[in-house]
């Protein structure tokens, strides 16, 4: 019977969205998380009747075909990356991009990765890194002894060395950009890499050529809306329900169908 | 009486078919831009079934048969989603779509992406297509905007604090929509020979919204319940006659010792 396979499939898809909500809610309150969004279509019909087609020498056209279809199918679960908000922390090396941009990272195995995450630290030698030690490009070092680090938002660093009173620039924060956004596959740790879909990395400077600014002192929150995410969590609940509903009215009419005969 | 098996067959199968359309409406509760089908049945004047021992007219046995499987096109609720590439078209149309083979498509699912060559394209790779063309976006572009009548701006980086536009969705209207096909992944074609038309003055897109599907939880669930009842009861109706049946053959073939 048509109808078990096709409710089946419905089952399975709210499976994953479910999934993929859960995942949402859990990342709450990860900095630089951006939400996912399970989508869904409709899959091949059997056209058992066409449209359209004549019915009798005169010209006579079906006006509304046969169509059945079979079920729905998960097509992609896209990130939306909008901007997260901003929440101040105070530290002086937390910076969070306000626009467009992805902090560089380099990875132990010297490819490239990308994030928004800009909760960082210093490492053993003064240079800038991720919390899972990973470098920060273009490479920021902190001398020894240097106070006051200031972060501009147009990514200068600059900070008061021992044996002077003014401020000097130590370095250049650089962010990168891609024509699809959404495109760019998630490796966990908060970070992202690029793919064939995401498009070519374009580098550049803050709040320049449509890149956003640096604010130092602020930690981008995830962008996960708990109101529409908790009503996407009952839309899916109650579309499983139904669909087991299906399920048993099939059974239902199969075991009648069986009881036919006796 | 074996009229009787057969027109009750003919109403089982066609309630079968029935329940596939239901569970195919059902599954698709959550697909944006998915129109729900609703299914027709018609007597069917069988040609060569004829039971003599009416009078008549009645002599003709009517079959059920299922017409069609016919397209609710009433618009879906739309969800405020706010990320910017996802529009929904309030009123009667459609954006237009190119599928791999160079055809053309529609839909009503706005949830939009950008591929690597910077295209607008649906969630399969479709790219959307706008007046002129497809739709293509430069690297630098940011703030997209989508306005009611379909035209794009985006701020370019390139040029200090101005918009740029970026070409203008291209939505048609039918004037029958329950006559396009379903071809999957949220599409319809056009029968042969019928092409689109511009749309109402009123109609607008949305941007930041999609439309989810129009079909209506309770009817489908109360509808599916008739169709398990009328199943059982053909069924039971059918087991009569087979008990009828076994009844004579044994009664009337008694032969008194």
């Amino acid at each position: 019977m048509r109808a078990l396979q096709t409710a089946a499939t419905g089952m399975m898809a709210q499976e994953l969205n479910v999934q993929v909500i859960s995942n949402n809610i859990a990342n709450m309150r990860t900095t630089g998380y951006k939400r996912q969004r399970a989508e869904f279509q409709d899959m091949l019909y059997e056209h058992v009747r066409r449209v359209g087609a004549q019915t009798s020498d005169q010209g006579n056209q079906i006006p509304a075909g046969i169509e059945l279809g079979s079920g729905v199918k998960t097509v992609a679960t896209p990130r939306i990356m909008t901007q997260g908000t901003l929440a101040q922390t105070g530290k002086d090396y937390d910076v969070a991009i306000r626009g467009e941009g992805f902090f560089k990272i380099q990875m132990p195995d010297g490819t490239y990765a990308y994030t928004r995450d800009g909760s960082f630290e210093l490492d053993g030698q003064g240079r800038l890194v991720t919390a899972q030690g990973s470098l920060v490009q273009p490479g920021i070092t902190i001398p020894q002894n240097a106070s006051g680090v200031t972060i501009s938002p147009q990514g200068q660093v600059s900070a008061v060395l021992p044996g002077s009173t003014t401020s000097q620039q130590i370095g250049q924060f650089s962010l990168t950009m891609f024509v699809n956004k959404a495109g760019l596959q998630s490796i966990g740790d908060n970070l992202f890499q690029e793919t064939p879909a995401s498009g070519p990395p374009q580098d550049g400077t803050p709040q320049a050529d449509g890149f956003g600014d640096l604010q130092q002192g602020n930690l981008e929150q995830a962008n996960v809306e708990a109101v529409s995410e908790i009503s996407d969590l009952i839309a899916a609940q109650r579309a499983y329900e139904m669909n087991s509903k299906v399920i048993s009215a099939a059974d239902q009419m199969l075991q009648t169908s069986s009881n036919l005969m006796r | 009486m074996e009229n009787a098996n057969l027109i009750g067959l003919s109403r089982l199968t066609s309630l079968e078919r029935e329940l596939g359309v239901i569970a195919n409406n059902v599954a698709n509760t959550n697909t944006n831009g998915f129109k729900a089908d609703g299914q027709l049945f018609e007597q069917f004047l069988m040609p060569v079934a004829r039971d003599d021992g009416f009078a008549g007219a009645d002599r003709q046995m009517h079959f059920v048969q299922d017409r069609g499987t016919w397209l609710d096109m009433s618009p879906g609720t739309f969800q405020q989603t706010g990320n910017p590439l996802d529009v929904a078209i309030d009123g009667h149309g459609f954006l237009v779509v190119q599928t791999a083979n160079g055809k053309e498509a529609y839909t009503r699912n706005g949830a939009l992406q950008i591929n690597s060559a910077g295209e607008l394209v649906t969630s399969q790779g479709d790219k959307v297509m706008g007046d002129s063309g497809p739709i293509v976006f430069q690297k630098s572009d940011r703030d997209i905007v989508i306005n009611p009548d379909g035209t794009i701006q985006v701020g370019d980086a390139t040029i200090a604090n101005s918009d740029s536009a970026r070409g203008k969705l291209r939505v048609v209207k039918f004037a029958n929509e329950a006559g396009l096909q379903k071809q999957g992944a949220n599409l319809f074609t056009a029968p042969a020979g019928v092409s689109p038309g511009p749309v109402d003055a009123n109609t607008h897109i949305v941007q930041g919204a999609v439309e989810k599907s129009n079909v209506q939880g309770v009817l489908a669930m109360t509808r599916m319940v008739e169709v398990t009842r009328s199943y059982a009861d053909i069924a039971a109706l059918m087991q009569q006659q087979d008990s009828t049946r076994k009844d004579a053959i044994n009664r009337l073939a008694e032969v008194p010792a």
